[in-house]
């Protein structure tokens, strides 16, 4: 039975107004109320310096009609203050529309939204910004949305400047994963604001998958890996400090493990017909610098890190051997024994490991979300390893690791493949 | 005429209203251009006078004519060389009489060029000034032993000039010249200037016309560390000469040529004792650019920066004249934005704006040429119609200058374009022939014998404007509905209430207005007087198809 109407009646009437676009940024007002005022005033002094005559809109999804009136008198106040930039003109009137919900949507339905507000509108270049992200200038803004505007690439990944030990779970696991797996390697599968054309977001929008509950928390790299597996031209951009807590170390391990691995899984369960016998390689053009470190000091706790990698590994013996090939397994008891000290958590195994999990997801040897809480203490054992191991490396060091890093998932691939198309018998 | 109440309205003309130039609908015409009756290739005023009753059907009632006057025309008659007279080639002054009378005899008024800054190297006046240092009239123009005085004063024309100052070699001194370097500037600081112009001005007032269209009037006056422009000296000149002109001319106007932002001009109104009317310069690009952009917002930008004015002033609108379509009163960036629009061609462009005609810069869009005129109507202001435009006459960009859209008015599809008898190489300017715009498609008897021709909608139109006073003197109040394609506005005055909505995008629109305050008004759309429903407490929505206007006349029956 067909899905009753997404776009509410409201939200329809204000897309009418605006009619067609040649710029769409989306974002959600949140729990953001306090900032998106900023945010707004940063995307109308984009358009403005930017794009002063292309016809652009905001769309804010936001949660409640308060907050809807905050951003009101946010948005269009430079205009509205007769604030004229220096040098400045804007050739067309300032659009934003507002869709509310009666809670606070899910990341998947602010999606959603922006993205039938695209189609609708036949937005040329779109972006989804945070407004809580205080990296959010007129020139990031331009910097997601002129790619596709005017170098017709169709997703514009981010790139940010990196405290060393920010992003360990894409360094280590999501980006040289999803490059060994499909072919092209985008950094930042994971963020907040990222920038995709009109056709791609067409083709999302079209996809029957926004009941799933990996889309709902982080769809953005559903959105890249459809892009990537569609063959549509991809890119990255350098957009400054990213300059959100490091997320990486805490008690929410899990969740985050949850929404990106799992969603990553998700994908490639649901696009396996682009990777199992892919295997092109390609570069992702990037704007600006592909990568930058900052090397502040780091309050990681190693020790905790690794003690929660040993008593996790040890109290999820009878789950691991039912995920884990016997002798990843194997390898994995043995690493748990080594003194913390000398404990290394070595690349082959490492990708082995994930490889394993993939398998296993894909087959549902065990319910899946079980399956990824299965996989916190492993990484937490290799997050470990690698604050040792690059407690003094430069930042060519490295990149070289990691360029090292995706070789060995790309060398392993086939394994992967053997695992993902064997007949498994499910142990209930 | 009809009038709102259905009952016949008398010429504006016969009704000695003083503030004619309110009411008016103004065509703009070189008497060059129109008609020539003695087939020497060039317009004159008997040709003129012959086509009068083409622009009375027109709905026209006042004509601006540029200048005529005796001149080397090196500066396309701005050059004035006799103040008196009329120039040869356009006849005599007996026949400017003739034409006067027969455009008043069909109520029209008539508004003719007065340039009061300078005159040609070639008047009189300059060359006895020149002649000698001891010359009584030396001292009517701005001389100076070095060209080192008012620095720092703009060149107007930097393209031909390098210097304001002009070095005569007959009586070895410099003059001062803001436009072209002959183009002495006259001597303000000299009663005797102000008389002698003042003379000239009750010259022709006497004759009968009745306005003046005085150019250049920002720089009368000349002072030391200013920029010689706009100084309270030159106000008080235009101050002395309103007092005159309505103690003894009541009636007629004074209308300043001052290319400046709205705020800038407004100095000019002073309180309603120094012009009777300028032109609005920097809306007429907006009304483009919106246009191309499909969106109200320039229009409703540029508006909301115009202060009010006194009552017995106006603000004169154009969408083109006989100049480049101007670009000075818009910032880089729109600029750059209409070059590409409207002007790809670099040969369309000259100087800071475009030399192009109405019809050609819509692609021929019969559709938004109808909506460009249909803003020029209903907007505040007093509307002129540049001659041709009406009929959608094209224009030649090769012609060099701006005489590209100064080519002859066509008349019909014989030869010449019913412009002259002469033979076609004999013409001041060659006919546009081109198989979109040539004469054999675009002339105005076949419009006349087409019903549903540009000219025949512009009759209609003229005369739903010039039968509902509130378009040329109503008060203006934006409605800004969400839909930006969408300009709507009412327009009020006495009891008279019109709502004007605008579809400015090529695409068909749906528009809801919220019109709660004239809960209960019926709209009655002027052009076919049809009932619209009633006006109620919700929003009302209206569809409007690709570029179409409605105007809504509002009444509480």
């Amino acid at each position: 039975m067909a899905e009753d109407v997404f776009l509410a009646d409201d939200l329809l009437r204000q897309l009418m107004s605006v009619g067609e676009v040649d710029l769409l940024v989306g974002l959600s007002s949140c729990n953001a109320a306090n900032t998106v005022s900023h945010a707004l005033d940063a995307i109308e002094e984009s358009f403005q310096r930017n794009f002063a005559r292309q016809r652009a809109v905001v769309v804010n999804v936001g949660g409640d009609k308060d907050e809807d009136a905050v951003v009101a008198q946010g948005y269009g106040s430079l205009a509205k203050k007769g604030v004229r930039l220096p040098g400045i003109t804007s050739l067309r009137t300032s659009h934003r529309v507002t869709a509310n919900f009666s809670g606070p949507p899910s990341p998947g339905i602010a999606l959603r939204t922006i993205l039938a507000a695209a189609d609708l509108l036949r937005a040329r270049a779109c972006a989804v910004v945070s407004p809580d992200a205080s990296i959010l200038t007129p020139d990031s803004i331009a910097s997601l949305l002129r790619p596709v505007y005017r170098e017709k690439f169709d997703f514009v990944a981010p790139l940010y400047t990196r405290n060393k030990y920010q992003g360990l779970l894409a360094r280590n696991l999501l980006y040289p994963m999803s490059r060994a797996l499909f072919g092209s390697g985008i950094r930042e599968l994971f963020s907040d604001d990222w920038g995709f054309s009109g056709r791609l977001a067409a083709l999302c929008l079209n996809q029957d998958v926004w009941h799933q509950d990996a889309i709902r928390a982080r769809p953005e790299a559903w959105m890249a890996i459809s892009a990537i597996s569609s063959d549509f031209r991809c890119c990255q951009t350098f957009l400054g400090e990213k300059s959100k807590a490091i997320k990486s170390s805490g008690t929410d391990i899990v969740e985050i493990l949850r929404q990106t691995v799992g969603t990553l899984f998700w994908c490639l369960e649901t696009q396996q017909s682009s990777w199992l016998d892919c295997e092109k390689s390609q570069t992702v053009p990037t704007f600006g610098p592909d990568h930058e470190f900052t090397s502040e000091p780091t309050d990681l706790d190693r020790h905790r890190i690794f003690e929660m990698f040993r008593s996790g590994v040890t109290e999820l013996e009878p789950i691991l051997s039912s995920i884990l090939d016997p002798e990843t397994h194997s390898e994995i008891k043995s690493i748990v024994l080594l003194e913390e000290a000398n404990f290394r958590f070595k690349s082959d195994i490492w990708v082995r490991t994930l490889y394993d999990f993939a398998a296993s997801y894909h087959h549902a040897v065990i319910n899946r979300d079980h399956l990824i809480q299965t996989l916190a203490p492993l990484y937490r054992g290799m997050t470990y390893s690698f604050l040792v191991e690059h407690a003094d490396s430069s930042p060519s060091e490295m990149e070289a690791a990691s360029e090292m890093l995706c070789m060995e998932f790309k060398l392993q691939k086939p394994y992967l493949v053997e695992r993902w198309k064997a007949k498994v018998e499910v142990k209930s | 005429m009809i009038s709102q109440n259905g009952k016949e309205r008398r010429p504006l003309t016969l009704q000695r209203d003083k503030l004619w130039y309110k009411d008016a609908v103004i065509y703009q015409l070189h008497v060059r251009t129109f008609c020539d009756s003695n087939a020497d290739g060039i317009g004159d005023f008997a040709g003129l006078t012959q086509r009068l009753d083409y622009l009375q059907d027109l709905g026209i009632t006042a004509i601006w004519l540029l200048p005529f006057y005796p001149s080397p025309l090196r500066d396309d008659g701005y050059d004035i060389a006799d103040y008196t007279s009329v120039h040869a080639s356009y006849g005599s002054l007996e026949d400017f009489k003739t034409f006067l009378t027969a455009a008043h005899n069909r109520g029209m008024r008539i508004i003719i060029e007065m340039v009061l800054n300078h005159t040609s190297d070639q008047h009189p006046w300059f060359k006895e000034a020149r002649s000698s240092r001891e010359n009584p009239r030396r001292d009517w123009y701005v001389w100076s032993e070095t060209d080192t005085r008012y620095q720092g004063v703009p060149i107007v024309f930097v393209d031909t000039e390098t210097s304001n100052w002009a070095w005569d070699p007959i009586s070895k001194s410099y003059y001062w010249h803001r436009f072209f370097s002959h183009q002495p500037d006259l001597n303000f600081d000299n009663p005797a200037v102000f008389e002698a112009v003042w003379d000239v001005m009750k010259f022709w007032l006497n004759i009968g016309v009745d306005g003046f269209r005085l150019d250049a009037v920002a720089y009368l006056v000349e002072r030391e560390g200013t920029l010689c422009e706009s100084l309270p000296e030159t106000h008080a000149i235009i101050r002395e000469l309103r007092r005159r002109l309505d103690l003894a001319y009541p009636g007629t106007m004074l209308l300043a040529e001052a290319n400046q932002w709205p705020a800038d001009v407004r100095a000019y109104f002073g309180d309603g004792d120094e012009f009777h009317a300028a032109f609005h310069f920097p809306l007429m690009p907006r009304m483009f650019m919106a246009v191309k952009l499909e969106d109200r917002k320039p229009i409703i930008e540029i508006l909301e920066q115009t202060p009010e004015i006194p009552d017995s002033c106006q603000w004169f609108i154009f969408l083109r004249n006989h100049d480049e379509l101007t670009l000075e009163m818009v910032t880089d960036v729109e600029r750059d934005y209409m070059y590409d629009e409207y002007a790809m061609d670099t040969a369309m462009r000259i100087n800071r704006g475009i030399r192009r005609r109405l019809a050609p810069m819509m692609n021929n869009d019969r559709r938004r040429i109808e909506l460009l005129n249909g803003l020029l109507m209903s907007m505040p202001g007093t509307p002129i119609v540049y001659y041709g435009d009406e009929i959608g006459m094209g224009d030649n960009i090769y012609l060099g200058d701006r005489n590209g859209v100064r080519t002859p008015m066509q008349w019909n599809s014989a030869l010449n374009a019913g412009f002259s008898l002469a033979d076609p190489e004999r013409l001041y300017a060659p006919v546009i022939s081109n198989a979109v715009y040539g004469y054999q498609a675009v002339n105005a008897d076949s419009q006349n014998r087409s019903e549903h021709s540009l000219l025949r909608w512009m009759k209609s139109l003229l005369q739903v404007r010039n039968a509902f006073q509130v378009f040329s003197r109503g008060t203006i109040q934006f409605l800004n509905p969400s839909n930006h394609r969408v300009l709507a506005y009412t327009r009020q005055f006495g009891e008279e209430t019109v709502l004007v909505v605008n579809n400015l995008s090529s695409s068909a629109q749906a528009v809801e207005l919220d019109v709660q305050r004239y809960k209960g008004y019926i709209p009655i759309e002027m052009f076919g007087r049809n009932l619209f429903p009633r006006l109620g407490n919700l929003p009302y929505l209206l569809t409007l198809g690709p570029y179409q206007f409605y105007w809504f006349q509002l009444r509480r029956i």
